[in-house]
């Protein structure tokens, strides 16, 4: 094992002082907030610096920051693992209590260990996730064929259902601003689509002169979506980048300490 | 007429719900067979993917689940099909955690099925799920072994014709993310902003006005906006190749031109809709001001 200086100095970091830190912090609660912020401020820094700093200078070839990337990786797989746990502690909570829409919570917890447990049968059988090696598909490809696709586009297909209902009773011209929205929205919605010419079916002497106007609409769709949308778009992209970076700035420095989630007093 | 009015306002839902039914299901079991006109940044996309020589990369990222797969499937399919007529070399890989990777299969199966002469790992390869998307495609500029040790079916990397020399993304000449949500950014930000390779992007029609942004920047090769822009690309594809033509005219199942009759019937609806909805509102309003 090559014991270089960013490797040692990363299990430093992410390792030894956050177990330090546990351990202190059972007797000291003042030491739960300062050893997260720590790690918090090197976690932040170092993909940074990284970038202005030569790789080999800091840890070799590699460099300290792809190290960082690939624990990332290793880190949003246990995101998955906490969820799971968050969603079994919710779900048996309201079993036990039988509190209202309990029989759904059985479904949910019935769902979420036949489809996890088809999944990591196929990653322990070696035969992975998606087809058997006759070609066949696993229990977990099944399951997902059968249930979930047709359960996902059933749910996300009602949305054409609420939205034309919403359109009849809630889109109303009701001040200048809803006026140009209004406006705007009813120009791209006929412009993306050849209306007019759905129109004109019925007409076929008037199909020419619908298809040269569907073509004018539709550039004039393309201008809105291209020129007053694409601004508007940047601006929006602009600000939230600006955002997120003070945002990580006030992390880094321990100025926001919300995601610690500490009581009062600690 | 403020009582026909006011019976218009409090019309029960349930007969806009069967409208709509009515609306979508009709031009699906009945095509009409609307006219589609193109747009440039499809055009633009389509074009890009024609320069390409056999033999080249392309990286198709599957970042959209089933609930957007009537707009995100014929776009996929598209790309693979012009990709394996012009022998391009394609990886398959699926970021988006609900479903992704299933989809990202059967397209894959469906495809391939139209051109038997394909190999996998040598003409294609499927590199299966990632969670973390992101990270992942930072580490794809270094090594994509370190993003992808393996492929979906556990063989690696190493292993596969298709990879030999293939080191880093930056030697693949084009990827097309399919997106739905946020990951299709990330292809742009940590992937086109920090190594370079180009972006095509096949977004939702949701989600498209977002990425006009990176298109007027360059920082986007070309876009294909939801149904409508998968639709362009049919045609495209059909105009190009005649065996696209005959399988676009003949095939029973889903494509996006077919998919557009049912799109624009529901816009015209919905239009009617706002209009009856803003009439009755005027109305109503001008008519309570003259009592008060």
């Amino acid at each position: 094992m090559n014991l270089e200086f960013g490797r040692l100095a990363l299990v430093f970091l992410f390792a030894i002082i956050p177990a330090v830190g546990i351990a202190l912090g059972i007797n000291s609660p003042g030491l739960r907030a300062r050893i997260p912020l720590l790690v918090a401020f090197f976690a932040g820094a170092i993909p940074i610096i990284s970038l202005y700093v030569p790789k080999k200078f800091l840890s070799g070839p590699t460099g300290m920051s792809p190290r960082l990337d690939q624990w990332l990786i290793i880190v949003y797989a246990f995101a998955i693992l906490l969820g799971v746990v968050n969603v079994v502690q919710n779900s048996t909570r309201k079993i036990a209590r039988r509190e209202s829409g309990w029989p759904f919570s059985i479904v949910l917890l019935l769902g979420l260990f036949a489809t996890g447990g088809a999944g990591i049968y196929g990653a322990i059988s070696h035969h992975g996730i998606t087809s058997l090696p006759d070609g066949t598909a696993t229990p977990f490809k099944w399951i997902q064929d059968q249930f979930f696709q047709p359960l996902q586009s059933t749910i996300f297909a009602l949305l054409a259902f609420f939205m034309a209902s919403a359109a009849f009773r809630a889109f109303r011209a009701r001040n200048a601003e809803a006026t140009i929205l209004l406006f705007a929205g009813g120009l791209v919605m006929a412009g993306r689509v050849p209306l007019l010419e759905f129109l004109a079916v019925p007409f076929p002497p008037l199909q020419p002169a619908a298809a040269g106007a569907s073509q004018a609409l539709g550039k004039l769709t393309e201008w809105i979506m291209d020129t007053p949308n694409g601004a508007a778009q940047s601006g929006i992209i602009i600000g939230a980048a600006l955002g997120a970076a003070s945002m990580a700035i006030r992390v880094i420095l321990g100025i926001e300490r919300g995601y610690l989630g500490l009581g009062r007093g600690e | 007429m403020a009582g026909m009015l006011d019976k218009l306002l409090s019309l029960d839902r349930r007969w806009i719900f069967l409208l709509v039914l009515l609306c979508v299901g009709t031009p699906i079991v009945l095509p009409i067979g609307l006219p589609v006109t193109t747009t440039g940044s499809t055009r633009a996309a389509f074009d890009y993917i024609e320069s390409l020589k056999p033999g080249d990369y392309v990286w198709v990222s599957f970042d959209y689940g089933p609930s957007s797969a009537p707009e995100n499937d014929p776009m996929a399919e598209a790309f693979l099909r012009q990709c394996f007529a012009k022998k391009i070399r394609v990886i398959v890989c699926a970021f988006y955690p609900l479903g992704s990777l299933g989809l990202a299969t059967n397209s894959l199966a469906k495809v391939t099925a139209e051109y038997p002469n394909l190999r996998y790992g040598e003409d294609y390869v499927n590199l299966g799920y990632k969670d973390g998307a992101a990270a992942v495609m930072r580490r794809l500029g270094e090594d994509i072994a370190e993003g992808f040790p393996a492929d979906v079916n556990g063989t690696p990397l190493a292993q596969l014709p298709i990879m030999k020399g293939l080191r880093s993304i930056r030697q693949v000449q084009l990827v097309c993310s399919v997106a739905t949500g946020v990951i299709g950014e990330y292809w742009i930000t940590q992937v086109h902003s920090q190594i370079g390779t180009p972006i095509i992007i096949g977004p939702t029609a949701v989600a498209a006005p977002k990425y006009y942004a990176y298109l007027n920047a360059g920082q986007l090769v070309g876009m294909l906006g939801g149904m409508k822009g998968a639709a362009e690309y049919e045609k495209l594809l059909a105009a190009r190749y005649p065996d696209m033509a005959r399988f676009y005219q003949s095939t029973r199942g889903f494509t996006a031109t077919k998919g557009m009759d049912g799109q624009t019937v529901i816009h015209a609806v919905i239009i009617l809709f706002i209009l009856l909805g803003n009439v009755a509102y005027i109305s109503r309003r001008a008519a309570q001001k003259k009592g008060a």
